[in-house]
Protein backbone atom coordinates (compact mmCIF):
# COMPACT_ATOMS: atom_id res chain seq x y z
CA UNK A 1 0.00 0.00 0.00
CA UNK A 2 1.27 3.26 -1.15
CA UNK A 3 2.13 5.59 2.18
CA UNK A 4 -0.22 8.89 2.39
CA UNK A 5 1.45 11.83 3.17
CA UNK A 6 -0.44 14.76 4.87
CA UNK A 7 0.98 18.07 3.36
CA UNK A 8 0.41 21.30 5.67
CA UNK A 9 1.12 24.64 3.47
CA UNK A 10 -0.71 27.66 3.56
CA UNK A 11 0.76 29.04 -0.04
CA UNK A 12 -1.82 27.46 -2.48
CA UNK A 13 0.32 27.62 -5.10
CA UNK A 14 3.30 25.96 -3.44
CA UNK A 15 0.79 22.92 -2.01
CA UNK A 16 -0.67 22.24 -5.07
CA UNK A 17 2.66 21.60 -6.57
CA UNK A 18 3.91 19.86 -3.86
CA UNK A 19 0.40 17.47 -3.59
CA UNK A 20 1.15 16.60 -7.82
CA UNK A 21 4.99 15.85 -7.51
CA UNK A 22 4.14 13.69 -4.53
CA UNK A 23 1.32 11.77 -6.76
CA UNK A 24 3.68 11.45 -9.20
CA UNK A 25 5.86 9.27 -7.12
CA UNK A 26 2.75 6.97 -5.98
CA UNK A 27 2.00 8.80 -2.38
CA UNK A 28 -1.13 9.16 -1.14
CA UNK A 29 -1.91 13.05 -0.56
CA UNK A 30 -4.12 14.69 1.81
CA UNK A 31 -3.45 18.41 2.31
CA UNK A 32 -4.01 21.13 4.77
CA UNK A 33 -3.62 25.07 4.65
CA UNK A 34 -3.17 25.84 8.27
CA UNK A 35 -1.86 24.39 11.68
CA UNK A 36 -5.05 23.93 13.20
CA UNK A 37 -7.04 22.25 9.73
CA UNK A 38 -3.65 20.31 9.61
CA UNK A 39 -3.76 19.03 12.61
CA UNK A 40 -7.78 18.02 12.61
CA UNK A 41 -7.12 15.96 9.47
CA UNK A 42 -3.96 13.88 11.41
CA UNK A 43 -6.55 12.90 13.87
CA UNK A 44 -8.65 11.87 11.47
CA UNK A 45 -6.31 10.17 9.13
CA UNK A 46 -3.61 8.94 10.73
CA UNK A 47 -1.14 9.87 7.93
CA UNK A 48 1.90 7.51 7.51
CA UNK A 49 3.98 10.74 7.44
CA UNK A 50 3.12 14.94 7.61
CA UNK A 51 5.30 17.59 5.90
CA UNK A 52 4.68 20.82 7.38
CA UNK A 53 5.90 24.62 6.93
CA UNK A 54 6.63 26.64 10.11
CA UNK A 55 5.17 30.30 10.11
CA UNK A 56 1.49 29.97 8.90
CA UNK A 57 -1.57 31.06 10.58
CA UNK A 58 -3.95 29.82 13.66
CA UNK A 59 -1.00 26.79 14.98
CA UNK A 60 2.13 27.26 13.63
CA UNK A 61 4.67 24.45 12.73
CA UNK A 62 6.37 24.40 15.98
CA UNK A 63 2.80 24.19 18.28
CA UNK A 64 2.05 21.22 15.84
CA UNK A 65 4.92 19.40 16.90
CA UNK A 66 4.26 20.27 20.23
CA UNK A 67 0.31 19.02 19.58
CA UNK A 68 1.50 15.38 18.06
CA UNK A 69 4.23 14.91 20.98
CA UNK A 70 1.13 15.12 23.28
CA UNK A 71 -0.88 12.92 21.11
CA UNK A 72 -0.89 9.50 21.94
CA UNK A 73 -1.38 7.97 18.23
CA UNK A 74 0.36 11.30 16.71
CA UNK A 75 3.55 11.18 18.36
CA UNK A 76 4.32 8.06 16.57
CA UNK A 77 3.89 10.06 12.90
CA UNK A 78 6.89 11.50 11.52
CA UNK A 79 6.99 15.23 11.07
CA UNK A 80 9.54 16.91 8.35
CA UNK A 81 9.46 20.66 8.40
CA UNK A 82 10.01 23.06 5.70
CA UNK A 83 10.90 26.70 6.14
CA UNK A 84 13.11 28.74 4.88
CA UNK A 85 14.46 29.82 7.84
CA UNK A 86 18.15 28.03 8.47
CA UNK A 87 19.20 29.64 11.21
CA UNK A 88 21.01 27.12 14.15
CA UNK A 89 18.24 28.48 16.60
CA UNK A 90 14.84 27.39 14.46
CA UNK A 91 16.73 23.97 13.28
CA UNK A 92 17.10 22.96 16.46
CA UNK A 93 14.16 23.82 18.07
CA UNK A 94 12.68 21.86 15.53
CA UNK A 95 14.25 19.13 16.10
CA UNK A 96 13.79 19.19 19.64
CA UNK A 97 10.57 19.08 19.67
CA UNK A 98 10.71 15.97 17.36
CA UNK A 99 10.91 16.48 13.94
CA UNK A 100 11.96 13.76 11.57
CA UNK A 101 13.62 16.05 9.40
CA UNK A 102 14.02 20.12 8.60
CA UNK A 103 14.46 21.33 4.89
CA UNK A 104 15.61 25.03 4.19
CA UNK A 105 13.25 26.55 1.23
CA UNK A 106 14.02 26.05 -1.84
CA UNK A 107 14.46 22.68 -1.76
CA UNK A 108 14.83 20.54 -5.24
CA UNK A 109 11.97 17.57 -4.65
CA UNK A 110 15.02 14.67 -4.70
CA UNK A 111 16.18 16.20 -1.28
CA UNK A 112 12.57 15.88 0.18
CA UNK A 113 12.29 12.23 -1.24
CA UNK A 114 15.29 11.21 0.62
CA UNK A 115 14.31 12.98 3.75
CA UNK A 116 10.86 11.13 3.73
CA UNK A 117 11.91 7.75 2.59
CA UNK A 118 14.41 7.98 5.66
CA UNK A 119 11.25 9.08 8.08
CA UNK A 120 9.14 6.49 6.47
CA UNK A 121 11.87 3.49 7.00
CA UNK A 122 12.48 4.68 10.73
CA UNK A 123 8.61 4.17 11.61
CA UNK B 1 51.69 32.13 -6.87
CA UNK B 2 50.51 35.33 -5.15
CA UNK B 3 49.64 35.10 -1.34
CA UNK B 4 47.23 37.14 1.20
CA UNK B 5 46.52 36.15 4.97
CA UNK B 6 44.03 36.57 6.87
CA UNK B 7 43.97 35.90 10.30
CA UNK B 8 41.59 36.86 12.79
CA UNK B 9 44.85 38.36 14.90
CA UNK B 10 44.36 41.36 12.21
CA UNK B 11 40.86 42.10 14.18
CA UNK B 12 40.05 44.67 16.60
CA UNK B 13 36.78 42.60 17.30
CA UNK B 14 36.81 38.87 16.78
CA UNK B 15 33.66 38.06 14.59
CA UNK B 16 33.90 41.34 12.32
CA UNK B 17 36.58 41.49 9.51
CA UNK B 18 38.10 44.79 8.34
CA UNK B 19 36.09 46.89 5.92
CA UNK B 20 32.57 45.82 7.32
CA UNK B 21 33.47 46.74 10.77
CA UNK B 22 34.20 49.94 10.04
CA UNK B 23 30.73 50.06 8.11
CA UNK B 24 29.03 48.75 11.14
CA UNK B 25 30.47 51.09 13.66
CA UNK B 26 29.40 53.94 10.83
CA UNK B 27 25.97 52.94 11.65
CA UNK B 28 26.40 52.58 14.88
CA UNK B 29 27.95 56.15 15.27
CA UNK B 30 25.57 57.47 12.84
CA UNK B 31 22.51 55.77 14.90
CA UNK B 32 23.87 57.05 18.29
CA UNK B 33 24.25 61.11 17.12
CA UNK B 34 20.31 60.24 15.37
CA UNK B 35 17.19 60.31 16.51
CA UNK B 36 15.56 58.23 18.20
CA UNK B 37 12.91 58.48 15.08
CA UNK B 38 15.63 57.95 12.48
CA UNK B 39 17.10 54.94 14.36
CA UNK B 40 13.99 53.22 14.10
CA UNK B 41 13.62 53.66 10.38
CA UNK B 42 17.25 52.38 9.57
CA UNK B 43 16.04 49.21 12.01
CA UNK B 44 12.45 49.30 10.34
CA UNK B 45 14.09 49.32 6.95
CA UNK B 46 16.42 46.57 7.87
CA UNK B 47 13.39 44.54 9.54
CA UNK B 48 11.68 45.27 6.05
CA UNK B 49 14.47 43.95 4.27
CA UNK B 50 14.84 40.69 6.13
CA UNK B 51 10.85 40.02 5.86
CA UNK B 52 10.80 40.43 2.06
CA UNK B 53 14.09 38.55 1.50
CA UNK B 54 12.07 35.32 3.26
CA UNK B 55 9.11 35.93 1.93
CA UNK B 56 10.81 35.14 -1.94
CA UNK B 57 11.83 31.77 -0.82
CA UNK B 58 8.63 30.92 -1.10
CA UNK B 59 8.09 31.51 -4.78
CA UNK B 60 11.72 30.36 -5.35
CA UNK B 61 10.62 26.99 -3.67
CA UNK B 62 7.19 26.79 -5.86
CA UNK B 63 9.18 27.35 -9.24
CA UNK B 64 12.18 24.94 -7.78
CA UNK B 65 9.16 22.30 -7.26
CA UNK B 66 7.28 23.28 -11.06
CA UNK B 67 10.72 22.52 -12.51
CA UNK B 68 10.83 19.16 -10.21
CA UNK B 69 7.12 18.09 -11.62
CA UNK B 70 7.99 18.79 -15.15
CA UNK B 71 10.90 16.78 -15.39
CA UNK B 72 9.25 13.63 -13.94
CA UNK B 73 6.10 13.83 -15.61
CA UNK B 74 8.52 14.23 -18.78
CA UNK B 75 10.32 10.98 -17.94
CA UNK B 76 7.27 9.10 -16.95
CA UNK B 77 5.65 9.96 -19.67
CA UNK B 78 9.45 9.08 -21.91
CA UNK B 79 8.82 12.68 -23.43
CA UNK B 80 12.49 13.61 -21.69
CA UNK B 81 15.30 14.60 -23.59
CA UNK B 82 18.67 16.04 -23.25
CA UNK B 83 17.37 19.20 -24.59
CA UNK B 84 14.89 19.38 -22.09
CA UNK B 85 16.60 18.06 -19.32
CA UNK B 86 19.60 20.85 -19.51
CA UNK B 87 17.22 23.74 -20.00
CA UNK B 88 15.47 22.85 -16.85
CA UNK B 89 18.39 22.01 -14.79
CA UNK B 90 19.47 25.46 -15.83
CA UNK B 91 16.55 26.35 -14.59
CA UNK B 92 16.57 25.08 -11.31
CA UNK B 93 20.65 25.97 -11.06
CA UNK B 94 19.40 30.09 -11.92
CA UNK B 95 17.27 29.38 -8.79
CA UNK B 96 19.50 28.62 -6.44
CA UNK B 97 21.88 31.38 -7.75
CA UNK B 98 19.10 34.00 -6.94
CA UNK B 99 18.55 32.34 -3.85
CA UNK B 100 21.98 32.52 -2.78
CA UNK B 101 22.13 36.61 -3.42
CA UNK B 102 19.34 36.93 -1.20
CA UNK B 103 21.04 34.52 1.33
CA UNK B 104 24.10 37.26 0.98
CA UNK B 105 21.84 39.98 1.24
CA UNK B 106 20.28 38.55 4.62
CA UNK B 107 23.43 37.75 6.13
CA UNK B 108 25.28 41.51 5.58
CA UNK B 109 22.27 42.79 6.59
CA UNK B 110 22.74 40.93 9.69
CA UNK B 111 26.02 41.75 10.15
CA UNK B 112 25.20 45.26 9.74
CA UNK B 113 22.50 45.57 12.32
CA UNK B 114 24.36 43.63 14.75
CA UNK B 115 22.07 40.60 14.92
CA UNK B 116 24.48 37.78 13.81
CA UNK B 117 24.19 35.18 16.56
CA UNK B 118 27.19 32.58 16.40
CA UNK B 119 26.09 29.29 18.58
CA UNK B 120 28.86 27.31 18.45
CA UNK B 121 28.93 23.02 19.24
CA UNK B 122 31.56 20.31 18.54
CA UNK B 123 31.35 19.40 14.78
CA UNK B 124 32.79 17.23 12.56
CA UNK B 125 33.72 19.32 8.84
CA UNK B 126 32.91 16.23 6.69
CA UNK B 127 29.52 16.02 8.10
CA UNK B 128 28.77 19.53 6.66
CA UNK B 129 30.84 18.72 2.92
CA UNK B 130 28.96 15.45 2.48
CA UNK B 131 25.68 17.61 1.94
CA UNK B 132 26.84 19.86 0.00
CA UNK B 133 28.47 17.33 -2.21
CA UNK B 134 24.93 15.92 -3.13
CA UNK B 135 23.37 19.80 -3.24
CA UNK B 136 26.37 20.35 -5.90
CA UNK B 137 25.65 16.93 -7.67
CA UNK B 138 22.00 17.95 -8.25
CA UNK B 139 22.82 22.11 -9.05
CA UNK B 140 25.35 21.53 -11.78
CA UNK B 141 24.10 20.91 -15.33
CA UNK B 142 26.36 18.18 -15.85
CA UNK B 143 25.99 16.47 -12.30
CA UNK B 144 29.81 17.50 -11.55
CA UNK B 145 30.31 17.24 -8.12
CA UNK B 146 33.87 18.07 -6.20
CA UNK B 147 36.24 15.64 -4.28
CA UNK B 148 36.42 15.74 -0.91
CA UNK B 149 40.22 14.49 0.60
CA UNK B 150 40.97 13.40 3.91
CA UNK B 151 44.53 13.04 5.73
CA UNK B 152 45.07 12.38 9.96
CA UNK B 153 42.49 11.33 12.17
CA UNK B 154 39.05 13.43 12.14
CA UNK B 155 38.89 15.44 15.08
CA UNK B 156 35.49 17.53 16.19
CA UNK B 157 36.10 21.85 16.00
CA UNK B 158 34.31 24.09 17.81
CA UNK B 159 32.52 26.25 15.73
CA UNK B 160 28.74 27.68 14.26
CA UNK B 161 27.10 25.03 12.23
CA UNK B 162 25.55 27.00 9.97
CA UNK B 163 28.21 29.73 9.83
CA UNK B 164 30.62 26.37 8.99
CA UNK B 165 27.62 25.40 5.92
CA UNK B 166 27.81 28.99 4.83
CA UNK B 167 31.69 29.42 4.50
CA UNK B 168 32.06 25.93 2.75
CA UNK B 169 28.89 26.67 0.42
CA UNK B 170 30.27 30.08 -0.40
CA UNK B 171 33.78 28.61 -0.92
CA UNK B 172 32.44 25.65 -2.79
CA UNK B 173 30.24 27.36 -5.40
CA UNK B 174 33.30 30.07 -6.29
CA UNK B 175 35.43 27.50 -6.88
CA UNK B 176 32.60 25.87 -9.02
CA UNK B 177 31.82 29.30 -10.77
CA UNK B 178 35.84 29.88 -11.76
CA UNK B 179 36.77 26.57 -12.38
CA UNK B 180 37.78 25.68 -16.24
CA UNK B 181 38.54 21.75 -16.87
CA UNK B 182 38.19 19.72 -13.45
CA UNK B 183 35.96 20.33 -10.79
CA UNK B 184 36.92 21.67 -7.37
CA UNK B 185 38.76 19.91 -4.57
CA UNK B 186 38.63 19.70 -1.09
CA UNK B 187 40.99 18.12 1.44
CA UNK B 188 40.38 18.27 5.29
CA UNK B 189 44.03 17.93 6.86
CA UNK B 190 43.63 16.84 10.14
CA UNK B 191 47.05 18.07 12.13
CA UNK B 192 48.07 17.69 15.79
CA UNK B 193 46.82 21.34 17.06
CA UNK B 194 44.36 21.97 14.43
CA UNK B 195 42.54 21.44 10.99
CA UNK B 196 43.29 22.89 7.46
CA UNK B 197 40.39 23.12 5.09
CA UNK B 198 41.86 23.87 1.35
CA UNK B 199 39.50 24.61 -1.78
CA UNK B 200 41.40 24.44 -4.52
CA UNK B 201 40.31 25.01 -8.44
CA UNK B 202 41.86 25.16 -11.49
CA UNK B 203 40.11 28.74 -12.93
CA UNK B 204 40.75 31.42 -13.88
CA UNK B 205 42.60 32.72 -10.82
CA UNK B 206 42.55 36.52 -9.24
CA UNK B 207 45.21 39.42 -10.13
CA UNK B 208 47.56 39.96 -7.88
CA UNK B 209 46.22 43.70 -7.69
CA UNK B 210 42.98 41.75 -6.50
CA UNK B 211 43.68 39.74 -3.33
CA UNK B 212 44.35 42.48 -0.44
CA UNK B 213 40.97 43.82 -1.48
CA UNK B 214 39.13 40.32 -1.88
CA UNK B 215 37.17 40.34 1.44
CA UNK B 216 35.80 43.89 1.34
CA UNK B 217 32.37 44.10 0.63
CA UNK B 218 31.12 44.57 -3.10
CA UNK B 219 34.70 43.66 -4.08
CA UNK B 220 34.98 41.79 -7.29
CA UNK B 221 38.32 40.61 -9.16
CA UNK B 222 38.90 42.93 -12.26
CA UNK B 223 38.83 39.48 -14.45
CA UNK B 224 34.80 38.70 -13.39
CA UNK B 225 33.12 40.63 -16.01
CA UNK B 226 30.02 38.77 -17.02
CA UNK B 227 30.36 36.48 -14.14
CA UNK B 228 27.82 36.73 -11.92
CA UNK B 229 27.61 37.55 -8.20
CA UNK B 230 27.29 40.38 -5.51
CA UNK B 231 30.96 40.44 -4.27
CA UNK B 232 29.82 39.80 -0.64
CA UNK B 233 30.14 35.95 -0.43
CA UNK B 234 34.07 36.01 0.51
CA UNK B 235 32.69 38.93 2.75
CA UNK B 236 30.50 37.47 5.14
CA UNK B 237 33.52 33.76 4.83
CA UNK B 238 35.99 36.00 6.01
CA UNK B 239 33.40 37.58 8.98
CA UNK B 240 32.44 33.77 9.77
CA UNK B 241 35.77 32.54 9.56
CA UNK B 242 36.97 35.33 12.49
CA UNK B 243 33.74 34.36 14.69
CA UNK B 244 34.75 30.59 14.96
CA UNK B 245 38.26 32.07 15.50
CA UNK B 246 39.47 30.61 12.35
CA UNK B 247 42.20 31.61 9.56
CA UNK B 248 42.11 32.32 5.59
CA UNK B 249 44.56 32.68 3.30
CA UNK B 250 44.44 32.33 -0.37
CA UNK B 251 47.06 31.69 -2.73
CA UNK B 252 46.08 32.42 -6.73
CA UNK B 253 47.95 32.39 -10.25
CA UNK B 254 45.58 33.80 -12.96
CA UNK B 255 44.96 31.31 -15.41
CA UNK B 256 46.11 28.76 -12.92
CA UNK B 257 43.48 28.77 -10.53
CA UNK B 258 43.08 29.58 -7.02
CA UNK B 259 43.46 28.10 -3.30
CA UNK B 260 41.42 28.95 -0.10
CA UNK B 261 43.15 27.39 2.90
CA UNK B 262 41.15 27.61 6.29
CA UNK B 263 42.54 27.27 9.76
CA UNK B 264 40.46 25.95 13.30
CA UNK B 265 42.10 25.15 15.91
CA UNK B 266 41.03 22.23 18.03
CA UNK B 267 39.01 23.09 21.06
Amino acid sequence: MNARILLIEDKAGLLETLKSLLELHDYSVITARNGEEGLSMAIQHLPDLVISDIYMPAINGYELLDRFREHAQLCKIPVLITSAKKEDNEIKDAMQKGAAGYLVKPFVFAHLHEQIKKALAKH
Amino acid sequence: MSGQHFGNSTCCVPGIGDKIFRQALKVRTMNSTHTSESNALLSNASNVLAITAHEFKTPLTTITSIVDLLSTKLQTDHHMTPFYEKHLSRITSEIFSLNNMLDEMLTINNILSGSIETRKELLYVEEHLVPLKEQFHSLTDDGETFEINISGTPRKIFASPSQITRILTNLVSNAFKYSRQHAPSVRLDYGDSSLAITIADDGIGIPAGDLPHLFQPYYRGSNTNGIAGTGLGLTIVKTFVSANDGDISVTSEPEKGTVFTLVFRYP
